[in-house]
């Protein structure tokens, strides 16, 4: 309920106006393009993980011809997105961006992005299948895959093993079970917690149960957002939810923080990337939680989900579009890079051979006492199921995934209708936008 | 004043290119940075984004007449009037609360009696220089039942009807203390022989305070309620800051999430232009109203 005066606004436009000029000016990737190879061409590259400035800082120190200038976005995710697909007229995208899988239908429809067929025309023999299969849409292939998430669980083994649980639940079923234990020997504590404010996490857990919320037969969506698989799973949380075994906090809230380091959640369904996290949420617990395998819905199934995962992909704006790729080869397809993304970011490495690298022989320093960490990964990312492809409005999705949840978390109506509206707001958008779409269940 | 007198005659004398010219570098940023975005962004509400053929379309999406369909879209969608319903309902909550509390403030501060003046005032100022982010944190955290000191373990802050007040209690913490200063800069230039006079006559201070000051600044708080209400249509700093604590606050909780969720959400910002533009129009309808509302009520007390 603030006035803003005339002289604010004028204040603020020349802040903009500065600003705008100050960006432009660290944006521009060099002024022509130079077939000299002697000459130093310079790089833009946006990325917000943490740790990612000692990587590009390693292929700058190695190529001086190409040099890498890091940028944090102003905001992650889909802000990151819909700027880039904003600043494509403008002509002023970085050279390289970083993408969440989830995301590169939209940048792609957009021409935000461009193939890399012609530069790296030797990809495919380092990935498997269903990394490839996050970047190759119709043939052509747009960025080179960095990491693959795959769902894991989490759990604190010291309260597990007080209430008498001395293993981890390896069906969902057990799982339930644990959490009714766990309840009842403490009334404080939960196995864990439905977050509204994560709607990748869900799509984890619809792919592992079967999901499949975009497919496409020729130049047709089919968009199934609201399958039974996926009311399976929303169904399945519902009933620990009524009976107050997990709670319906968000995560990465101040709550959510104070109760996974105090150990009122004493379980996370998270992902690979957990231990990255897991110091700035829960600093007191390190060394006291162990990953597992995700419960299955079937015992001895091993098929997960994936709960995150990125690409880089070069943009339409690039001027050097070639180096940019070199780079982006480099960073997630070398053994240089990788090893490096292991070191500092520690990501666990959608390439192959990156998978057997010596550096993932030492845990994420959050789990220090699992000294096996990364080959549990190694087995989950084996069972990765995904979906077929990402939707071309994955952000339309996912904000009706926060709005529909959290309403029916804190409305107390079914969660399965929130699927409905993120199936109707889906398909609503798609149309809009041009798609064509049909809505038949597989 | 003498001063702005003499300059006054020599503009007469002298013509007019001196005030033009010392005019003109704010009137070009206006018109820069405030009328020509406008205009786009209404040019914006008639397109919409349309791909052409293929699974992920061949070449790229093309900008194309929308027609008034952007705002159809708006009007007819049960969020948008739910947002609206809830931005209300902070609204009347928060905009009498405001113009109670800024007019008890200041009247109390003028009592002859009260001692601290100038400590208190600034106290009660304060609030309103914490950029509304970090209020919103602030009390977001003592709203939470892991951080809260106010008693978050025992009353649900989040809760479905608790929720507008905790949203409100931010928003009207932040603008009291700069309406109560408006009202008492207001009160403070009354002549303060009328309450002399009456004092000669026997009125006590509280019935000096309600009978005569009250009436007489009638016009400072039509104006502290007008910007309220803007202030009120204007809501996004506060549930936005603690939309991610809670599931009780969504992307589109008030009208103007809608709008960003539609632009930098959903990358529709031809949608979010439509909407924006709707707004706009409620907002200066409404502030015509409350005007003219106020403007009776004084006209009425002149009487």
């Amino acid at each position: 309920m603030r006035k803003s005066t005339l002289r604010n606004v004028i204040a603020a436009a020349g802040i903009l106006a500065v600003a705008g000029a100050t960006l432009t000016g660290c944006s521009s990737s060099g002024t022509t393009p130079s077939a000299n190879s002697n000459k130093t061409v310079h790089l833009t590259f946006t990325n917000w993980d943490g740790g990612m400035q000692t990587v590009v800082d390693t292929w700058n120190k190695a190529n001086p011809k190409i040099q890498v200038k890091l940028i944090k976005p102003s905001g992650t995710g889909y802000t990151l997105y819909n700027k880039l697909i904003t600043n494509n007229k403008a002509g002023t995208n970085p050279d390289v961006t970083e993408v969440e899988y989830q995301a590169l239908p939209a940048l792609i429809s957009n021409k935000v992005v461009v193939s890399l067929d012609k530069y790296l025309p030797n990809l495919s023999t380092d990935f498997s299948k269903s990394a490839l299969a996050q970047v190759q849409f119709q043939g052509k292939t747009y960025g080179v895959p960095q990491n693959i998430c795959p769902m894991v669980f989490f759990y604190r083994k010291d309260i597990f093993a007080k209430d008498g649980i001395t293993t981890a639940p390896t069906t969902w079923a057990e799982y339930a079970a644990d959490a009714a234990i766990i309840h009842a020997k403490n009334p404080k504590q939960q196995i864990g917690n439905f977050t509204a404010a994560d709607p990748g996490w869900f799509a984890g857990l619809a792919q592992q149960a079967g999901a499949n919320w975009w497919t496409t037969s020729g130049n047709t969506w089919n968009v199934a957002i609201n399958d039974a698989a996926s009311v399976k799973v929303a169904d399945y949380w519902q009933g620990l939810i009524t009976k107050g075994l997990v709670s319906p906090e968000p995560n990465w809230s101040a709550q959510w923080s104070t109760d996974m380091n105090k150990g009122n959640l004493v379980g996370w369904v998270g992902a690979q990337w957990g231990p990255n996290q897991l110091p700035s949420i829960a600093k007191d617990t390190a060394g006291k939680w162990v990953a597992a395998q995700l419960p299955a819905w079937t015992a001895g199934d091993n098929t997960v989900g994936i709960w995150g995962g990125e690409t880089e992909a070069v943009t339409s704006n690039s001027k050097y579009p070639a180096q940019a790729a070199k780079f982006v080869n480099w960073m997630n397809g070398s053994t240089e890079g990788i090893d490096s993304l292991i070191k500092n970011v520690q990501v666990f490495p959608a390439s192959t051979p990156g998978q057997a690298l010596p550096s993932l022989q030492t845990p994420p320093p959050f789990m220090s006492n699992q000294a096996d960490y990364n080959t549990l990964m190694a087995t989950a990312a084996k069972g990765v199921r995904t979906f077929q492809i990402w939707g071309p409005d994955a952000n339309v999705t996912f904000d009706s995934y926060s709005n529909a949840f959290g309403s029916a978390l804190q409305n107390k109506t079914p969660l399965s209708g929130a699927l409905t509206a993120m199936q109707n707001a889906t398909v609503g958008d798609m149309k809009k936008i041009g798609f064509t779409v049909s809505t038949n269940a597989n | 004043m003498a001063i702005a007198v003499q300059s006054g005659r020599r503009r007469t004398k002298r013509g007019s290119s001196l005030p033009i010219f010392l005019v003109a570098p704010a009137v070009i940023l206006l018109l820069l940075f405030t009328i020509a975005p406008a205009i786009y962004a209404i040019d914006l509400s008639f397109l919409h984004l349309k791909i052409s053929g293929g699974l992920l379309g061949i070449g790229a999406p093309k900008e194309v007449w929308a027609g008034f369909a952007n705002y159809i879209a708006t009007l007819t969608d049960p969020e948008f009037w739910s947002s609206l319903g809830r931005m209300l309902i902070v609204a009347v909550i928060g905009v009498p609360a405001t113009i109670f509390f800024a007019t008890l403030f200041a009247l109390c501060l003028d009592v002859k009696r009260a001692r601290l003046v100038g400590f208190t005032r600034l106290a009660i100022f304060l609030p309103y220089a914490v950029p509304g982010v970090v209020a919103s944190l602030l009390w977001g955290f003592m709203y939470l039942p892991a951080t809260s000191p106010i008693g978050g373990q025992i009353i649900n802050y989040f809760g479905t009807t608790g929720v507008f007040f905790s949203v409100t209690n931010v928003a009207v913490w932040g603008v009291v203390g700069f309406n109560m200063v408006i009202l008492y800069t207001a009160v403070r230039s009354l002549p303060p022989d009328l309450f002399e006079a009456a004092e000669l006559d026997g009125a006590s201070e509280l019935q000096i305070a309600l009978r005569i000051k009250l009436p007489l600044i009638a016009p400072a708080i039509t104006m502290v309620a007008l910007f309220s209400v803007i202030g009120a249509l204007q809501l996004f700093n506060e549930p936005t800051t603690l939309k991610p604590l809670t599931n009780a606050i969504t992307s589109t909780w008030v009208p103007l999430m809608r709008v960003y969720a539609q632009a930098n959400v959903n990358n529709d910002i031809y949608g979010g232009a439509a909407t924006s533009f709707i707004l706009i129009i409620m907002t200066v309808g409404l502030a015509v109203i409350v005007n003219l509302i106020g403007r009776r009520i004084v006209g009425r007390e002149s009487k």
